[in-house]
């Protein structure tokens, strides 16, 4: 895949590079900076795009804004946003402009290798790579709503559906069989009255809507 | 005229009060004047202090009487007498107000004579208003006059007894260096508090993490089961440590008041409340444009507001709340409100005592705003509504 990353810091931003090429990834570009982003995107148009939220000059989010920005420009353009730390109010923006091909998570997941190729792969199919924090504060912040009436298990899928993992990684993470897991994702549904759907990624995208509508 | 006699019936009420004061303070100067003769020999200095206290007392007294007479409070401006023999002799002798309430008293010597002349006031006025209004049906012209020798009273103890601008100076310093060193302890402690987190939890994790790794570059070629086993170790340690880390960070200064200010870090707080959290605005703006009060100012107030909604979201049983933010002449205020049961904090129960619904909370909140020299007020009646206001002083 051909990716561009946007890190200012450089030891990350090399560590990212190694990563990513190691993997067989191709880095077509770098930007250590906010306003170096949106162009660096315009000219080379990836597969996918890497970004941290905190660059300079501001310090602030210029990362974010930039996804924001790329994504309003070069409408689908997979974007898979890193940040030192993750606050729900973020996800909500990313996920304002479709959910399909985003990704937001703590930079602590790059140490997970294998987890985070899997979470870029993911983003990059148009897929939904959700950091765990930000799925556990939407599912707990809400009381006397429908969560409550999940079984402790139906809650493990629904937070692992939420993340953007599909029932084979589902079942295999809880490990249990991939029926076991269809049905407790049509329990969930029909306790939350979700309209019943396929097991695609317009699946992710109802739990995701229901979740921030809670 | 009934008017007139009530009112003038409430000044002699007034004024035999006034008398009855003045009779008191004559007594009293006299045991003065002995105290000061005998501070001159050692004996009186002990007495000294005492004798200023009594005098606050007294001229307290006459404060009051004459402020609920004419509605308007007089300051006060003491300094506190407290420490040793001799640093309360040199409080009770420079304190600018010990000054003010002498002369009062001498002056209250001359003019506590003044209720006397209502004496032929009463009689002079029942004849003469007695005609002038009964019969010629025109205004009482004797009677208000005792209203206006009780107005003449609390005119002249007001004048009087006003704290000098040096007092009320003087005060505002003592208070000034008791909220310093109050705000300076509170950052030690913070600091130690912060240094403690990093002891404890980054750096542990962190020496842990680096033998792990050591242990396992030893058994690489041996054993590479338990190397991996090392350093899959290692990695949990890795991200404990980035964990405690982001919680100390956190604590010390939320990175969202760094990217958003502090409106767009509290909207995102009422975003992720479990209630339905309304933010209203008064002076201060969205994003980084226009005033921003000092980092620590918004960190208090984004902390203070967290913790109020998370105590409304766990006790209050309410389902809404509301944030208020304004921007005041002299810093920011912050008011929390919910309509839930009440019932929580309260001067004196929850807060301190911890077990309480919040009550460890409120106590963190009321130290992280005394650190910065502000007030917490809660008010929080059984069957509610709670409110939490904080004012944080600030130059912005």
């Amino acid at each position: 895949m051909r990716v561009v990353i946007a890190e200012d810091n450089a030891l990350l931003r090399e560590g990212l590079v190694l990563l990513l090429t190691s993997a067989g990834h191709e880095v077509v570009a770098v930007a250590g900076s906010g306003p170096e982003v949106l162009p660096a995107l315009l000219e080379h148009r990836p597969d996918v795009a890497v970004l941290d939220v905190r660059m300079p000059p501001g310090f602030r989010d210029e990362g974010l804004r930039a996804a924001l920005e790329a994504r309003e420009k070069i409408p689908g353009l997979p974007v898979l946003v890193l940040s030192q730390y993750v606050e729900e109010s973020y996800a909500a923006e990313l996920l304002g402009v479709g959910a399909s091909g985003v990704g937001y998570l703590l930079k602590d997941r790059i140490g997970r290798v294998d987890e985070f190729l899997d979470a870029l792969d993911r983003v990059a199919a148009g897929g939904t790579a959700l950091d765990p924090e930000v799925v556990t504060e939407l599912l707990t912040r809400r009381r006397n709503s429908p969560l409550d009436s999940l079984t402790p298990r139906e809650r493990e899928v629904l937070k692992l559906m939420a993340e953007g993992h599909d029932n084979t990684t589902i079942a295999k993470t809880l490990v249990v069989t991939e029926r076991a897991v269809s049905k407790h994702i049509g329990n969930v549904f029909l306790k939350l009255s979700l309209p019943p759907s396929d097991s695609g990624h317009r699946r992710v995208l109802a739990v995701l809507a229901y979740l921030q509508n809670v | 005229m009934r008017a007139t006699l009530r009112q003038a019936g409430r000044a002699t009420l007034q004024l035999v009060i006034s008398a009855a004061m003045a009779f008191g303070s004559y007594i009293f100067v006299t045991v003065l004047l002995i105290t000061a003769i005998l501070t001159v020999t050692v004996v009186g200095a002990f007495m000294l202090p005492e004798t200023v206290l009594l005098i606050r007392r007294i001229a307290g007294a006459k404060r009051q009487q004459a402020g609920a007479w004419t509605g308007r409070k007089i300051p006060e401006a003491y300094q506190p007498l407290n420490g040793t023999v001799r640093e309360r002799l040199r409080t009770a002798v420079r304190d600018p107000s010990t000054l003010t309430d002498f002369r009062w008293m001498v002056a209250y010597y001359a003019y506590g004579a003044l209720p006397v002349l209502m004496l032929p006031l009463w009689p002079l006025g029942l004849v003469v208003d007695g005609v002038w209004c009964g019969l010629v049906r025109r205004e009482a012209v004797v009677l208000p006059l005792i209203s206006r020798l009780a107005d003449l009273d609390a005119e002249w103890s007001t004048a009087l007894l006003k704290p000098s601008p040096k007092a009320q100076l003087a005060v505002r310093v003592e208070e000034l260096v008791q909220t310093r060193a109050g705000a300076i302890a509170a950052h030690g402690a913070e600091l130690r508090r912060i240094e403690r987190d990093l002891h404890d939890g980054t750096q542990a994790r962190l020496v842990s993490l680096s033998m792990r790794i050591g242990l396992a570059k030893r058994a690489y070629d041996q054993d590479p089961a338990a190397a991996r086993r090392m350093l899959d170790e290692a990695q949990t340690l890795a991200e404990e440590a980035l964990t405690d880390l982001r919680h100390v960070v956190r604590a010390i200064h939320p990175p969202i008041l760094t990217d958003r200010g502090l409106v767009g870090a509290v909207r995102a707080l009422a975003a992720s409340s479990a209630l339905g959290v309304a933010v209203t605005v008064d002076g201060l703006t969205d994003g980084h444009d226009g005033p921003r009060a000092p980092a620590a100012v918004e960190a208090a107030a984004y902390f203070v507001i967290a913790e109020s909604l998370t105590n409304a979201a766990k006790y209050s049983g309410a389902d809404r709340a509301e944030v208020h933010l304004a921007r005041a002449r002299t810093g920011l205020r912050v008011q929390v409100r919910d309509e839930g049961r009440g019932g929580a904090g309260g001067p004196s129960q929850a807060i301190g005592s911890g077990g309480e619904a919040g009550g460890s909370g409120l106590l963190g909140m009321q130290r992280r705003v005394a650190a910065l020299d502000g007030s917490v007020t809660v008010t929080s009646p059984v069957g509610g509504p709670t409110v939490i206001e904080v004012e944080l002083p600030c130059v912005w």
